[in-house]
């Protein structure tokens, strides 16, 4: 009996899905949405790509020390180091870009490859990039008794790998293990570091508040320099089409090779508040308007 | 006992080879017609099936394959609104109320009743449309329908209300061709 209930059953199932059209996903390996909220996450570049024909404007602050207080209005007074970026993909995967941060007037050429995408389904489980990039410092140097700095010496250059994962519709983490090289890092230039070659390991979290809000975290130990290490803390907000990012951060550093050497402030008492406001254009493409 | 099962088996076949006809291909358009700011998300990949014998009226959609035309907006549909990864379809299922006689070349105006179901919640709807006997003996069908977001518990922020509208017009294009 038991049998013939089973065959019942089965039939009854081959009947009702002869009934209706069985729901199948068009992509089984459908890559997970949004590990970070942006292409930046505080000053780290993360994992998260732009589509072929869209273009990603980023303007970074960070101002002065919170410790100066009211009078300071919490470092405002103190002057930004600004950084605009602009980064466009030529295809879903590469992308490249050119940034310019006001301190010692660096222009930055970049590129960022994703290399692999985590999907739902965890086949694959984490997304996998590459950037890397040359500055070149453009501060005058006229004042100095000695003679200035020819372009090579003025240059610069980082490397790293962004390893990154969704745990959950929550949490993100990402490791970026990073490297700098300055060609003649001067004393007069305005980093900490004296060394020309610096390796660091970025930590970058995220955790999500609200659907639209997350808490953001960033730890940079430098690992061959006495420097101290990076850190921060933030609020990712998206609202329309921008994702305004606010943070406190122990340096004022923007582009990569300046956090590695700039040296950072005692994490509590040196805290300076930043500010990004991202948004991505459509180019070359009807609908402009996000 | 075995009759019924014998039953069944002879009412498969029949099942397979009755009047009914299918899309792979069909095309999915819900236009946003906010305050400030106007964005349609498309798809042609409606997967759907007109069975007349049955009087069964079943589409879907992989609402992955929306597009707006900017990837993060999609990616934020996705993730924000949509959140394509619990609830990855849209899906109808109903009958006609009447089914028309589909005189090779008429266009006949139909209602069809069902349910509708996207981000999990399901509603009865009544949806008019358009349905049409081409001469190459596939059925065109267009409809349009309005869904209100709010029915579906998706929360739209009062932040984000002049760049997306409650209210979704969607429309419905597809050919079904006789399946054989």
């Amino acid at each position: 009996m038991m049998k013939k209930l089973a065959v019942f059953a089965f039939l009854m199932i081959s009947f009702s899905s002869f009934a209706q059209l069985e729901r199948k996903l068009e992509n089984e390996n459908q890559p997970v949405d949004l590990i970070f909220h942006a292409p930046r996450h505080i000053n780290i570049l993360t994992v998260e790509p732009l589509d072929k024909k869209s273009m990603h404007f980023a303007i970074m602050h960070t101002f002065g020390t919170l410790n100066g207080g009211i009078e300071n209005l919490f470092g405002l007074d103190n002057g930004a180091n600004i950084q605009f970026s602009f980064e466009f993909a030529l295809t879903d995967k590469l992308s490249a870009g050119i940034s310019r941060s006001s301190r010692d007037k660096v222009y930055n050429l970049y590129g960022r490859y994703l290399l692999l995408e985590q999907t739902q389904n965890d086949k694959m489980p984490f997304s996998l990039s590459l950037a890397g990039g040359a500055g070149v410092n453009t501060s005058r140097y006229d004042f100095l008794p000695e003679p200035a700095p020819n372009f090579s010496e003025r240059s610069s250059y980082f490397g790293q790998v962004m390893l990154a994962r969704k745990f959950s519709e929550k949490i993100s983490l990402q490791l970026t293990p990073m490297m700098a090289y300055f060609v003649d890092p001067r004393s007069v230039y305005q980093i900490e570091g004296d060394q020309n070659f610096y390796l660091a390991l970025g930590l970058s979290g995220k955790f999500k508040v609200t659907d639209r809000s997350s808490l953001t975290l960033q730890y940079i130990p430098n690992l061959n320099s006495d420097l101290r290490s990076n850190v921060g803390i933030g609020w990712d907000v998206e609202a329309g089409g921008h994702v305004f990012q606010m943070y406190f951060v122990t340096s004022q550093a923007l582009n990569e090779q300046y956090l590695l050497a700039g040296g950072n402030g005692v994490p509590g008492e040196e805290f300076r508040l930043g500010f990004n406001v991202n948004r991505i254009f459509a180019i070359g493409q009807k609908k402009r308007k996000y | 006992m075995r009759n019924l099962i014998i039953a069944f088996l002879f009412f498969l076949p029949s099942l397979a080879f009755s009047q009914s006809f299918k899309t792979e291909s069909g095309e999915a358009i819900f236009l946003s017609k906010a305050p400030l700011n106007e964005f349609t998300g498309e798809s042609e990949k409606l997967k759907g099936l007109i069975d007349l014998e049955k009087n069964l009226v079943d589409f879907y959609l992989d609402l992955n394959t929306l597009k707006t035309g900017i990837g993060l907006r999609d990616r934020h549909m996705r993730e924000n609104y949509l959140e394509t990864d619990k609830f990855p379809f849209a899906e109808f299922t109903g009958k006609m109320k009447s089914i028309p006689a589909l005189n090779t070349g008429t266009t006949y105006p139909v209602a069809v009743v069902g349910k509708f179901k996207i981000h999990g919640i399901e509603r009865n709807v009544e949806i008019t449309g358009n349905l049409q006997k081409t001469s190459s003996g596939n059925l065109e069908l267009k409809a349009k329908f309005d869904i209100l977001l709010g029915d579906y518990e998706i929360p739209l922020p009062k932040l984000v209300f002049y760049e997306l509208a409650e209210k979704q017009e969607v429309s419905i294009n597809a050919t079904l061709k006789p399946v054989k």
